[in-house]
């Protein structure tokens, strides 16, 4: 007896400190940019996601009918008011398209780079990460629909984020609030550089600033193009806080993202990005060799 | 509890479907109905159950597998789970003779203990890999009540998992009557 319980004991210890040895070795190789899924997790991935779609499926179903049944009240009043808006924004649209065409003219007059035609999906968020540490949202699109890893995220109102891990119909976004993610950012009216890092539920922080920069409150943050991963002008907040230390080389910010994260539904996901961007910048260092020899 | 792996796969899966609907539930129910900023992390809770109440020599594999599966929901990966589930069974291991389970009260206060242990762990590895105190500090504000509502769960799920692994409720640690 007292030999089984010792040879349970062995094994117990053998198991232990193989599996933490296993543990630490994954741990100190993984990689933090981005997670290649296998086909086993791809598999189980999107066997999952569809409970989790099918719970915002509902809500969103439960939300609809009270907002447009039950909570429809003033609807006819409403109605309108609303066909005199948009008869008025009409007019406007009309106008606005007249100084988009004169502005694409008077580029191509100038000779300026086109814009990047991106590809743009658009995703519904059907689940957040399992744990509170990480600012990770899963949308309801994948490698099915031409999304690629890295892919950038924004809102019509700024940048949401990256595409860390992607499967065939589902996709985790690594948002700009998780300290894993970081952003090569300029501000707005300085042009001074900086990385933007996420650091809490509603706040990052911009890093690497030298303290001679001459920042204020309210200065927006753009990304500056840098990296390889987003593109170049995307808005990703407002500086909220200035701290210069008397000795310092550099000072530190707090920025709010434009975007709200907490009333968050949907995104787009601009694909193409990186390749794009990668294939322009080596067209151009091949031009410029082309013009020198 | 029998020791051969063979007896303990069925209550294995088992407990990962039931870990897969805590994550669904976590993960999409509580954000749909308004609760973005906490996330309940059931799979802490079923760690510690197998670290509590089952025996076996092949708890570590058991742990590898439930956090691998939660890595299905978090960009967390399985790694830093597995390792504070391990470690915390060598601690549970040593303290046996102590934990018994005689009470709901008991339990939830033994299972907010551990959950404390498991932050110190996971706080340290996250600090040595950001070097930041501040977010240990975010971390500990939403370890507070993350971890309350855990604890006040487990009652409730330690009995269903009982019925899964065949342990008696009213069995202490390690089917030790109380």
């Amino acid at each position: 007896m007292k030999i089984l319980e010792e040879s349970v004991q062995r094994q117990k210890i053998f198991f232990n400190v193989a599996v933490l040895a296993l543990s630490l070795f994954s741990l100190s190789h993984r990689q933090f940019s981005f997670d290649k899924t296998t086909a086993f997790e791809n598999f189980m991935v999107d066997m999952f996601s569809p409970m989790q779609s099918s719970v915002t499926y509902v809500k969103t179903r439960t939300s609809n009918f009270f907002e447009h049944y039950i909570m429809n009240i003033n609807a006819s009043q409403d109605n309108t008011k609303l066909q005199k808006v948009v008869a008025d924004l009409k007019d406007q649209v009309f106008s606005y398209e007249q100084v988009s065409k004169e502005n694409k003219r008077l580029k191509e007059l100038l000779q300026f780079g086109g814009e990047l035609d991106l590809q743009k999906v658009l995703a519904q968020i059907i689940a957040w990460d399992a744990n509170s540490d990480f600012k990770v949202l899963r949308i309801n699109k994948g490698k099915a629909d031409g999304i690629e890893l890295q892919s950038s995220v924004v809102t019509s109102v700024g940048l949401v984020g990256y595409i860390f891990r992607l499967t065939d119909h589902y996709a985790d976004i690594i948002t700009i609030l998780d300290p894993n993610n970081r952003v090569d950012a300029l501000v707005e009216r300085t042009r001074s550089h900086g990385i933007v890092e996420g650091y809490s539920r509603n706040r990052a922080i911009m890093k690497y600033l030298a303290g001679t920069e001459p920042v204020i409150l309210g200065d927006l943050v753009l990304s500056s193009g840098l990296g390889n991963i987003y593109p170049k002008g995307l808005k990703i907040g407002k500086i909220t806080k200035v701290e210069r230390e008397s000795y310092g080389i550099t000072q530190s910010i707090e920025i709010e993202p434009v975007v709200n994260f907490s009333t968050l539904e949907e995104v787009v996901v601009l694909v193409g990005t990186k390749d794009e961007i990668k294939e322009k910048e080596w067209k151009a260092l091949d031009d410029a060799e082309g013009d020198e020899q | 509890m029998k020791n051969e792996i063979k007896h303990q796969l069925i209550p294995l899966g088992l407990t990962i479907i039931i870990l897969v609907l805590f994550e669904v539930v976590a993960t999409a129910v509580f954000p749909a109905l308004g609760v973005k900023n906490y996330r309940l992390p059931f799979n802490i809770l079923i760690v510690l159950y197998l670290g509590f109440k089952v025996e076996s020599p092949y708890i570590a594999i058991h742990i590898i597998v439930l956090q691998y599966f939660h890595s299905l929901f978090s960009i967390e990966g399985w790694e830093m789970g597995t390792i504070s589930g391990i470690l915390i069974c060598i601690i549970i291991g040593y303290l046996k003779e102590l934990l018994h389970f005689s009470s709901a009260f008991i339990t939830i206060l033994v299972t907010q203990l551990f959950q404390v242990f498991w932050f110190i762990i996971m706080a340290a590895m996250l600090y040595m890999k950001m070097r930041d105190f501040g977010l240990i500090i975010e971390k500990f504000y939403r370890f507070i009540p993350e971890s309350i509502f855990i604890s006040l769960c487990a009652p409730v799920v330690f009995l269903i998992l009982d019925r899964l692994w065949g342990v008696s409720s009213k069995e202490g640690m390690l089917g030790e009557e109380v």
